[in-house]
């Protein structure tokens, strides 16, 4: 019998988070070959609080004894944990939101990143509103995302596509300080300008309910990434604007046969499939395989790290595999547009994005000195 | 949450400062000792640890370590790190507390025990090394391992720059050390495994040497990245003085069975290209003879280089 750990966070806005990465992970084994198996969870919260995250991993490693760990955390709190993993020679799985860019990417052995890369999404936002025609880009967030350097990779990106941020609007966190106001006397002065748009969560809904009010019918260019174009947040979001396009990471609409059977399977167990779910789903994979090379090289973690990122496997959303560098898996992402669905948002997939290796080493080589992100919580566990 | 835990960090000079300001910083330091080091060091720390109120010594030579005992027992830290301290910590002073020292060593145990470990996986050609968490006892780099925290080494890396690759990895790892003594019920840790042991002493003139008739291209490379800058380069012999090769890259091209260490090809005036054992040959751009360091370029202005010989 395996037994296998995961780290659960909560989230106030995605409030079944937990609940959907523990489905997806238990659902996915429950297909796959391994049958002797215990998932046994441990609650983390926020992510935030490094004690809580510590002993949460401690417990399972130490008391519990699992093969490996599979957590939903940043690279802040997996570098915490890192030296526990290395001590105890255990595999952690770090399940990324892919919101930040570390200062360092990992290349420990024994950790690796299974991401939804929000970062690299909005790299290839930024690139999508410089291809419709813009050279002016201003950057629009939130006092919570924005403190996520996906921030940085927009802005960035819309540089090295040779676009000029002119405007920056990072608004409140809280609903009656959320607002829009600055974005008058900017439209006022560069009209023809992009909204580089990163929020998620109940943001997503706030940000274009505040468009709505103040620029209703001006249809205004918007470009989001993967999380800002998540769709059980979109359904319940106003429709804003006849131009709002992004990068999504996952999709219902994704037509392949892996990913009628995640949302099958998914809505067979009473839980809507998110990008949570679908994370932890192809995580399953992961850790089957990581199992089956325990068995093969035992402790050696070089030897499994080196098969391991070998490793491709097919998922809902194409084939994923590892950049070896990095130790990060890549999967490919979509364009898409948002279109309207009774007053609401909808998702319509436009093209696959066929190159996310090659920018993906790109962004892994961005020069982040003195740059840095503050937060330590799981992305979008507030 | 403030830290709870006061650590000591026994240093030896440049190598350790990005883990003493980031300790300093996420509020673990609480005293700093450094052992030998130049005099501007030495009067820099006491400087910024009295500005930020923190107990400073310095334990210049062995003599002075007997005061250490006296030193550790008044300011009652819970834990004492070292990063490059240049002595061996006296038994008397470990007992304070055997699971409260924790050396961090800047290569893989137990397989590169001794001063310079660095060196030692660029000779070697290692593609990893790492560094060691490890509890310290009465002898160099041989107490109970905590983890080794594996680090990549990169084509080309030179001893230089290694160091400071070393030097910055090692403040996050000290970070990660004093978090996991913070949060942690217990902290796991393996006695070494003697079977893979290896001490190193601290390289000579004939571990630093050329042996052209007997190294490969790839071998000569490795020393000579590993010599830069701390040796300067690696050592050879030109026209009976002594030199030494500072920049060097293997050219896969052979050196039609020409005498290892004969310049065979002068490549655009700026590198020479010397056969190898390996009937491979090395292209150089950077060496020293007894006039300084110079580029192949001005070298070759003053002598005509090709068809002379290193050995």
């Amino acid at each position: 019998m395996q037994k296998i750990g995961i780290l659960l966070p909560r989230s106030t806005y995605y409030e079944t988070i937990s609940f959907d990465i523990f489905q997806g992970l238990k659902s996915s084994l429950e297909n796959l070959e391994l049958k002797e198996y215990q998932i046994i969870t441990e609650n983390i919260g926020f992510g935030a609080d490094k004690q809580q995250c510590y002993r949460a991993a401690e417990k399972l490693l130490l008391e519990e004894n699992v093969s490996l760990v599979v957590a939903y955390i940043g690279h802040r709190t997996a570098e915490l944990l890192r030296p526990l993993f290395l001590a105890a020679n255990k595999i952690l799985v770090v399940l990324d939101a892919g919101a930040n860019l570390p200062n360092e990417w990992p290349t420990c052995p024994n950790i690796f990143y299974h991401s939804l890369h929000n970062a690299l999404g909005a790299r290839f936002s930024a690139q999508k509103a410089i291809n419709d025609g813009f050279s002016e880009g201003a950057l629009i967030t939130g006092y919570y995302d924005g403190g996520y350097l996906h921030t940085y990779s927009i802005s960035k990106s819309f540089e090295d596509f040779n676009g000029k941020i002119v405007f920056n609007h990072a608004t409140g966190y809280r609903e009656d300080d959320f607002n829009m106001d600055p974005l008058t006397s900017h439209l006022d002065q560069y009209p023809n300008s992009a909204l580089l748009s990163i929020f998620s969560g109940d943001f997503v809904q706030w940000y274009f309910a505040e468009i709505n009010k103040k620029f209703k019918n001006k249809n205004l260019p918007m470009y989001l990434t993967p999380f800002g174009m998540e769709e059980t947040m979109l359904e319940k979001a106003e429709f804003a604007s006849e131009h709002i396009k992004g990068i999504t990471a996952w999709s219902k609409k994704i037509e392949n046969s892996h990913n009628q059977h995640f949302i099958e399977t998914l809505e067979a167990t009473g839980r809507k499939p998110n990008i949570f779910s679908l994370i932890s789903w192809e995580s399953a994979a992961l850790v089957e395989k990581i199992i089956s090379l325990l068995n093969i090289h035992k402790t050696n973690l070089h030897e499994i790290s080196s098969d391991l990122k070998n490793y491709q496997f097919e998922t809902p959303r194409g084939i994923i595999s590892f950049d070896h560098k990095t130790n990060t898996t890549l999967s490919p992402l979509f364009e898409a547009k948002i279109i309207d669905k009774n007053g609401y948002c909808d998702i319509e997939i436009e093209n696959e994005i066929t190159n996310y290796k090659e920018e993906f080493e790109k962004l892994a080589s961005f020069q982040l000195e003195n740059i840095n992100s503050a937060w330590y919580n799981s992305y979008t566990c507030i | 949450m403030e830290n709870s835990i006061k650590i000591v960090l026994l240093c030896g000079g440049r190598f350790a400062f990005p883990a003493l300001q980031l300790l300093a910083f996420e509020k673990f330091l609480y005293a700093v000792a450094i052992g030998k080091g130049s005099e501007n060091i030495v009067d820099a720390l006491e400087n910024e640890c009295t500005n930020n109120n923190m107990k400073f010594n310095h334990f210049p030579n062995k003599a002075k370590i007997k005061e250490m005992k006296d030193w550790i027992n008044e300011i009652q830290p819970d834990y004492i790190f070292s990063i490059s301290f240049p002595f061996l910590i006296p038994e008397e002073v470990l007992k304070y507390g055997t699971d409260k020292f924790i050396n961090f060593h800047p290569g893989p145990l137990p397989r590169y025990r001794g001063v310079m470990p660095i060196f030692e996986v660029l000779k070697n050609q290692e593609s990893h090394t790492a560094i060691c968490a490890h509890f310290m006892n009465a002898n160099f780099d041989e107490g109970n391992i905590i983890f080794n925290d594996p680090i990549l080494i990169n084509d080309n890396e030179t001893y230089g720059s290694l160091t400071v690759k070393l030097s910055k990895r090692v403040a996050q790892v000290a970070l990660n050390m004093a978090n996991m003594l913070q949060f942690a019920k217990s902290i796991p840790s393996i006695i070494q495994d003697e079977d893979f042991a290896y001490y190193y002493e601290k390289p000579t003139l004939s571990d630093t040497y050329i042996n052209w008739k007997q190294m490969d291209a790839a071998e000569i490379v490795a020393l000579i990245n590993a010599c830069n800058p701390w040796n300067t380069g690696a050592d050879t012999t030109f026209i009976g003085q002594p030199a030494k090769l500072i920049e060097a890259r293997v050219i896969d091209k052979s050196s039609n069975e020409n005498q290892p260490g004969t310049i065979i090809e002068i490549l655009d005036e700026n590198q020479i290209c010397i056969a190898t054992a390996d009937n491979k040959q090395i292209a150089v751009t950077i060496l020293q003879t007894q006039e300084g360091i110079q580029t192949v370029k001005q070298l070759h202005r003053k002598l005509n280089l090709m068809n002379l010989a290193f050995n």
